[in-house]
């Protein structure tokens, strides 16, 4: 049964999960539907994306931790 | 493999599967059909893309923390960076210092890094964790029924950390662990830890669960293995 919500329809299935693996993935899924494979790759891109926003939130809120002596070079270092 | 061994296996891999993605397992239902191999493999694939699509970040970050006292360090890790990126950045750490910090974090913390990380990138800080600490770690995981994290980091423990982990598991736990082993080839060393009196408690678990089949098939399994110690 399809799961598949992805915003863009146009592009080869596979191919979107290709991307997002950024390599071919295991043969046996060749033999899922479009929808199953669109809900896969949004699943990996939407895990993407969260891992990048609790980057940022980290980077931002880590500071008020750091020893103010240490601000600048630490801020260096993130750049 | 037997049809039930090889859904006990399908069901562990879509729980680590859905866990990488922040989904419930339930919502990839449709790769059941999928063999436990094909599985692992994108898993391992998803985790690369992960990993890979953040590492210059992940790796600034590892590098200021070596800026700071080990007690911000591990301070940061709780309050601000959460179990999912501290998971991440564990193996980009030097592995004692990676040690210093894990020793001032609660266990239960460091249960939930567990969970997310994986522990073929941080294998060598792992191996450096005290036993008695491994142990401790193994009772809030068993506590969670987290059978499956326990089941990666099997092929990762020294034998001192094996041991003392085997010390705090009741034969119940211990089937579970053995049937979701990631490392499988790891089985006979564990076994040969575990000793014949305790394998004989394991396989009553298995028979009292109905899992007697999937249980002595894996021994089976593990028959083929030689036993050797963990090298390194």
């Amino acid at each position: 049964m399809g799961q598949g919500e992805s915003p863009r329809v146009s592009q080869d299935p596979l191919q979107e999960l290709r991307d997002q693996l950024r390599g071919d993935p295991p043969d046996a899924l060749r033999t899922l539907s479009e929808a199953d494979l669109r809900h896969l790759t949004e699943a990996i891109r939407t895990a993407r994306v969260r891992q990048a926003a609790a980057l940022e939130h980290a980077a931002e809120q880590g500071f008020s931790y750091v020893p103010r002596l240490l601000r600048g070079p630490i801020r260096r270092i993130l750049r | 493999m037997s049809v039930g061994y090889q859904s006990i296996e399908v069901r562990a891999e879509l729980l680590k599967l859905a866990r990488l993605l922040g989904r419930a397992p339930d919502e990839l239902a449709y790769l059941e059909a999928v063999g436990p191999a094909e599985l692992r493999a994108l898993r391992e694939q998803v985790t690369e893309a992960l990993f890979d699509s953040h590492l210059g970040a992940l790796n600034r970050l590892a590098s200021a923390s070596r800026l700071l006292p080990v007690a911000v360090v591990a301070q940061m890790g709780e309050k601000v960076f959460g179990a999912l990126l501290s998971a991440r950045i564990t193996g980009l750490l030097d592995p004692d210092r990676a040690v210093e910090v894990a020793a001032r974090l609660p266990d239960g913390f460091l249960a939930d890094v567990a969970v997310e990380l994986d522990p073929r990138r941080a294998s060598a800080m792992i191996a450096r964790i005290p036993a008695d600490r491994i142990a401790a770690v193994t009772r809030e995981l068993l506590a969670r029924g987290e059978f499956v994290t326990m089941g990666r980091f099997v092929g990762h423990l020294p034998d001192a950390s094996l041991q003392a982990a085997v010390e705090v598991s009741g034969p119940d736990d211990l089937l579970q662990v053995a049937l979701v082993l990631e490392n499988k080839d790891r089985l006979g060393h564990l076994l040969g830890l575990l000793g014949p009196e305790r394998t004989d408690q394991i396989l009553e678990a298995a028979d009292r669960a109905g899992l007697g089949l999937e249980a002595r098939e894996l021994l089976e399994q593990a028959g083929r293995d030689d036993g050797s110690p963990r090298p390194g």
